[in-house]
């Protein structure tokens, strides 16, 4: 089951937590997210990551499939980097296993070859070793406009759907 | 022989009552809480919660509340 949050103009600290009731019968079962929504994703700490959205949209024939990401370690302690959310269907990431203080990495996220033909929005979650195992988040979305695509205005915003 | 016959059946009966009786759904979730820590807004973030079902009889998902 896939939970989607559109944070909007949320701020501060944000909690959902939808019910799901079965013919198991009650009490209902329920999943919990949380999240903190930040207004200014280019003055986080301990890490800034640059651009904080991952936009690796296609418009045309070029086949665009990977986009860079820098992570910045604006502490005076050097960070552990992990992977704790990853939409495995669609893409793969490379990341060093650690940024040290004051000191910048790169990552890199490269769309499998089944998500080359999809439009998506989904999400990345990095963990870092520090005292509170701080979690940021990055919003990877992909778009496509193909030579001859008629169907869809320039302008009109991706459809998601839930699917699972 | 007639007497052992219909005991047969009516055990039979009663043991297929029982398990019937007996056979629930059970939902299992090995994660129940996802933390994204910060997140920018204007974006749409997503995770995928596992459900799995184990026990004697099927899982029906009825509803899902949004919370």
């Amino acid at each position: 089951m896939e939970i989607i949050f559109d944070t909007k103009h949320y701020t501060d600290k944000m909690s959902k937590r939808p019910t799901i009731q079965t013919n198991e019968g009650p009490p209902d079962k329920y999943v919990q997210i949380d999240c903190e929504v930040v207004r200014r994703p280019d003055s986080t700490y301990p890490i800034i990551i640059k651009p904080y959205k991952l936009d690796i949209s296609q418009f045309g024939e070029k086949v665009r499939d990977q986009m860079k990401f820098t992570i910045m370690n604006v502490s005076d302690k050097p960070l552990a980097l992990s992977t704790v959310g990853l939409p495995t269907d669609y893409i793969t990431v490379t990341l060093p296993a650690s940024v040290p203080a004051g000191k910048s990495v790169e990552g890199l996220i490269k769309l499998k070859p089944d998500a080359l033909k999809k439009e998506f929005e989904k999400s990345l979650t990095i963990q870092l070793d520090d005292e509170k195992a701080s979690r940021f988040t990055i919003p990877v979305k992909r778009s496509l406009r193909l030579p001859g695509d008629t169907t869809r205005a320039a302008n009109e915003p991706v459809k998601t759907v839930d699917t699972k | 022989m007639m007497l052992k016959a219909l005991f047969i059946v009516v055990l039979a009966v009663a043991l297929v009552t029982v398990s019937a009786i007996q056979a629930a759904p059970r939902l299992v979730m090995p994660e129940t809480t996802f933390n994204f820590g910060y997140v920018p807004q204007n974006s749409k973030i997503s995770h995928v919660f596992w459900l799995y079902s184990k026990g004697d009889d099927s899982v029906q998902i009825l509803k899902v509340v949004p919370g």
